[in-house]
């Protein structure tokens, strides 16, 4: 048998290094073997993703918590301690694998026009940071997990910190600090989880539903800490908007399209999965938390002086419903809410993932992202002006695009949990207010005299209106998605005797 | 065992003949290149030593030496780092004065290392602690024009020589409770002996002694000022060979006697609770100091106290263990953790301090202003430093990683999970300084951009050490195994 998940972890690490020394010898082939790579990593990602679907899809899923392609080895097996190599696929982890194969792929585009110093180093840290994240999405191991979640970080620091904005340095500094900080909190959790059941394993799927409840608590409240900096919620999101804005905008699309889902995914395999009957307990909590981050991301984004940072809080925003759609399938026992957080994680990453390209195209073409001083861009821009319009549309989840059914989703959920989370409607209307208003100042807008601006080139705008073709996939074939979604979210809740 | 003693033989021929070249005038190389042939084969000994399992518990060489494999990892460590100190010294100063000496007293220094490693006898051990430390005195002032080299020296033989004292004074009041210095027969006397103050003291002055070359806060001052006043490569030596011969003293004598013998009956004041509070304060008060230090030296100084404090969190989880006869699994997994952490500590800091040491000798600056821009005037010495930085914070895929995973897993469940939180929290402050430095390496402009030349052996120095870093970061299997089958051999 192909070990098929091995294969798409270690593809993008393994090519870096030849990717690396391609493209110090040519740029072209650097970069053709660089995009080709990552488009046999998406072809593969389709695979792994058709087979979870064929598998495990429809709605009426069995409930089993199974994982399709599963591949184990033994890695560390003294007397006292075992750690497993173990990677599996189910429906919370294909579309993520999926997402970021695309992302990948649409950002290495992006990046042709966009870097332009040190190149070699900067293809090669993007492979090594989608094998970091995929191996995040696959590995069932959770020293595995912790593996590829710290490796994340290490790549991310150097592109935001070399090839980033004005003030890089600061940003790639204090992302650093904040997410080495969250990781070792979410340490404690894994160990403690570890220690939690007799005999000891890190072996997630063995793990799930044995940890006694009365040890549940401080754990989830940590691991809660350690993804709450990564997606990030409220209070700990301090280091997004300095890190989005000052990333290059390709990196600025894998940070707020796929680094975040990382947060939003081991909420639900570890801090849910992993410790369900105190998630259960505390879901209001959680989802009050939840609530206050969308709140949060798309007031502050009402006063945004900048396009980029608009998008860091309307992105903060997304996490939000992703956090509140998780934890109210935990308080309401139905599943509704958590198929929204997962279906939302993906269309995120493609609408983020847009605005963000966008916002550096814009930024190449008018030399600024800032508000007030842009406007005419329909003039200035056209081809931008109208991607930045229809990127909008998705972001404020209206149809055709899925991230309405995502959030609708997600809503409804709350509802089942509480009447009062229909209040979170209104998150949605501010964001559709300020993206308005945004879209009347800078794009509709008269240009100043004698301004002038690049347009995207035409082949580019193809590329970016790419972006938005899985949003409306999403909107018609959401069950593409929610189905294989289903069985795992109904696992959760059979633990916790739902 | 035979092993052992050849390699001994080796050593100790080395040691008397590196000088005796001397007289040769124009041929003192030999010296040199001796003391290095004589290290590199007592490392094949010692790993033949391993391998062949000439494996027991029970001492031989008139009841001196234990050929257990606790003592094959520490005299591994300690002889491959001190190759590589002397490689490093050989290349980086080949023309200085008194060159065989210096190699006589390197490997003097390795031979008693060698030999603590495998003492099973208190006397043994003494003496051999004394060997490792005297040439050590020595070495810390080989600059002997240098102020600051005369400054450590001084400050390190005369903290050197209280804690050999403190040493003697706690050997002899086990002496004079048991009546025997073999260290199986103390235990065994100590089993039978109720409650006794004496022996609490001796603990915890045998605590005190090995704390000084541990390098454990409150016994640490001496730390700083001698690393960064030594030559640079004695300075690898102390933080990475030296102060690992304390941990395996304190294996070998004060963990062994808490598996039958409680500090103090029934009361808080435990060794376990000793030495966590102990690993607290140096983990916290190392990372501290780190944080606000100007040179590099004195940064890595400050650096491998607070990794002190990581290793004593398995020491305290074992003493715990044995105590109270709760949580064995704990305790075994603890001290697991702590001598593959020393096994990793010396090759992150290893790595560190060599890439410190060719910083300085090249740009001649020892301050962290020297090190912005680094990653283009020195992209493998600044690719080095930053490898080893990431695996002293915890990163995976290196090696620090899977001993600090140890460490903490090993006491998250237990009484001691304060222990767990405080080192975690530790660990991700601690990255504030390591992280400090890389972003002066790669992200900050530099004074110039021109490469400045790397010599050959500091590159294949550091491809064996990143090698090291990142391999066992990925296949740690035979090293837990190892470190695994070193803790059991403590348990008497």
């Amino acid at each position: 048998m192909i070990p098929i998940l091995s294969i798409v972890l270690f593809l993008p690490i393994v090519a870096s290094v030849p990717a690396y020394l391609l493209l110090k010898r040519s740029r072209a082939s650097g970069m053709w073997f660089t995009l080709g790579v990552t488009v046999v990593e998406l072809l593969l990602a389709v695979y792994v993703f058709y087979f979870v679907y064929a598998n495990f899809g429809g709605l009426s899923g069995s409930g089993t918590g199974q994982y399709a392609l599963t591949e184990e080895y033994s890695w560390v097996s003294v007397a006292s301690f075992g750690v497993n190599y173990l990677v599996g696929a189910d429906g919370l982890s294909s579309p993520l694998v999926l997402a970021t194969a695309l992302l990948t792929v649409f950002a290495v585009i992006g990046s042709r026009r966009l870097i332009d110093k040190a190149e070699p180093a900067y293809y090669a840290l993007i492979l090594l940071f989608e094998g970091a994240i995929v191996g995040v999405f696959l590995s069932l191991d959770l020293v595995l997990f912790y593996f590829f979640w710290d490796l994340v970080m290490v790549p991310m620091f150097f592109l935001i910190g070399i090839w980033g904005g004005d003030r890089k340095t600061y940003a790639a500094m204090k992302f650093m600090i904040f997410i080495f900080t969250g990781s070792m909190i979410l340490l404690l959790a894994l160990m403690a989880a570890y220690m939690g059941v007799s005999p000891t394993t890190f072996d997630i799927p063995s793990l799930a539903g044995r940890i006694p409840a009365a040890v549940q608590y401080l754990p989830l409240l940590a691991s809660f800490i350690g993804f709450g900096i990564k997606l990030p919620v409220f209070p700990l999101h301090s280091w997004l908007p300095d890190a989005y804005t000052q990333a290059p905008a390709p990196v600025a699309v894998l940070l707020a399209g796929v680094q975040s889902a990382m947060g939003g995914y081991g909420l639900i395999r570890i801090s849910i999965g992993l410790f369900p009957e105190a998630a259960h307990q505390w879901a209001w909590a959680f989802m009050a938390v939840g609530a206050v981050t969308m709140f949060y991301g798309a007031g502050v984004a009402i006063l945004s002086k900048n396009l980029k940072s608009m998008f860091a809080y309307t992105s903060l925003a997304g996490m939000g419903f992703v956090v509140f759609g998780s934890f109210s399938t935990m308080a309401s026992g139905s599943i509704i809410g958590m198929q929204g957080a997962i279906l939302e994680m993906f269309v995120h990453a493609f609408t983020a993932g847009s605005l963000f390209m966008l916002a550096g195209y814009i930024q190449k073409g008018l030399g600024t992202t800032d508000i007030p001083l842009m406007s005419g861009l329909q003039r200035l821009v056209p081809r931008g002006g109208l991607l930045l319009v229809f990127s909008c549309v998705g972001a404020m989840a209206l149809p055709p695009f899925g991230s309405f059914v995502a959030e609708v989703l997600v809503i409804v959920g709350g509802i089942h949990a509480t009447p009062y989370a229909a209040v979170t409607i209104l998150v949605p209307v501010m964001i559709g207010g300020y993206m308005l208003w945004m879209i009347k100042r800078v794009v509709l807008s008269p240009p100043p005299a004698g301004a002038s601006g690049v347009d995207i080139q035409a082949i580019d705008a193809g590329v970016l209106a790419l972006y938005l073709v899985p949003l409306i996939v999403m909107m018609f074939f959401s069950v593409l998605v929610l189905g294989p979604a289903a069985p795992v979210v109904q696992h959760i809740l059979q633990l916790v005797g739902h | 065992m035979d092993y052992i003693l050849a390699a001994v033989v080796v050593l100790g021929a080395a040691a008397l003949g590196a000088p005796v070249l001397q007289t040769a005038e124009r041929r003192f190389r030999i010296g040199a290149y001796a003391s290095m042939a004589a290290l590199a084969l007592a490392i094949v000994m010692v790993a033949a030593n391993t391998v062949n399992g000439g494996i027991s518990t029970v001492p031989y060489f008139g009841n001196l030496l234990v050929s257990d494999p606790l003592g094959d990892i520490f005299a591994l460590v300690v002889l491959s780092v001190t190759l590589a100190v002397a490689v490093a010294s050989f290349y980086s100063s080949p023309n200085g004065p008194n060159i065989p000496s210096y190699y006589s007293l390197l490997v003097f220094s390795a031979l008693g290392m060698v030999l603590l490693s495998y003492s099973a006898d208190l006397l043994m051990l003494f003496v051999a602690w004394e060997l490792m430390s005297l040439p050590t005195y020595v070495l810390a002032g080989f600059d002997k024009k240098r102020v600051q080299s005369n400054e450590a020296a001084a400050k390190y033989a005369i903290l050197g020589a209280l804690s050999s004292a403190i040493i003697l004074y706690a050997i002899s009041l086990t002496y004079g409770v048991t009546g025997t210095t073999q260290i199986s027969g103390v235990v065994a006397r100590l089993a039978l002996e109720p409650f006794n103050p004496l022996v609490s003291v001796a603990i915890l002055l045998f605590v005190v002694g090995f704390g000084f070359k541990m390098s454990i806060v409150p016994f640490h001052m001496w730390v700083p000022d001698a690393y960064e006043g030594s030559p640079p490569a004695i300075a690898t030596l102390f933080a990475t060979a030296t102060k690992k011969a304390g941990f395996v003293a304190a294996i070998r004598v004060v963990l062994v006697i808490a598996t039958v013998y409680a500090l103090a009956p029934n009361s808080v004041f435990t060794l376990a609770n000793v030495l966590a509070v102990l690993a607290v304060i140096t983990m916290t008060l190392g990372n501290v100091a780190a944080l606000t230090q100007k040179s590099m030296t004195r940064l890595l100084a400050y650096s491998s106290i607070a990794q002190a404090g990581y290793i004593l969190v398995g020491f305290s989880i074992f003493a715990y263990s044995q105590q109270t006869g709760a949580f064995a699994y704990n305790g075994l997994l603890g001290l697991t953790g702590s001598i593959f952490h020393v096994v990793n500590h010396a090759i992150m800091k290893g790595a560190a301090f060599l890439a410190a040491m060719v910083v300085l000798t090249q740009l001649k600056r020892g301050d962290l202003g020297a090190y912005n821009g680094l990653a283009k005037r020195m992209p493998i010495t600044a690719f080095t430093l930053a490898v080893s930085f990431l695996a002293l914070a915890g990163v995976p895929p290196l090696n620090g990683f899977w001993s600090k995973l140890l460490l903490f897993v090993s006491v998250i469940n237990t009484p001691l999970a304060w222990v767990a939180v405080a080192a975690i929290l530790n660990s991700a402050f601690s990255l504030g300084y390591y992280f400090w430095v890389i972003k002066r390496m790669y992200l900050d402009p530099g004074e110039s951009t021109e490469r400045v030349k790397e010599p050959l052996w500091s590159v294949v120095l550091f491809a064996v050490l990143v090698g090291l870093m990142i391999g066992i970061g990925l296949f740690p299997q035979q090293f837990i195994s190892l470190a695994s089958s070193a803790a059991s051999s403590v348990i008497p």
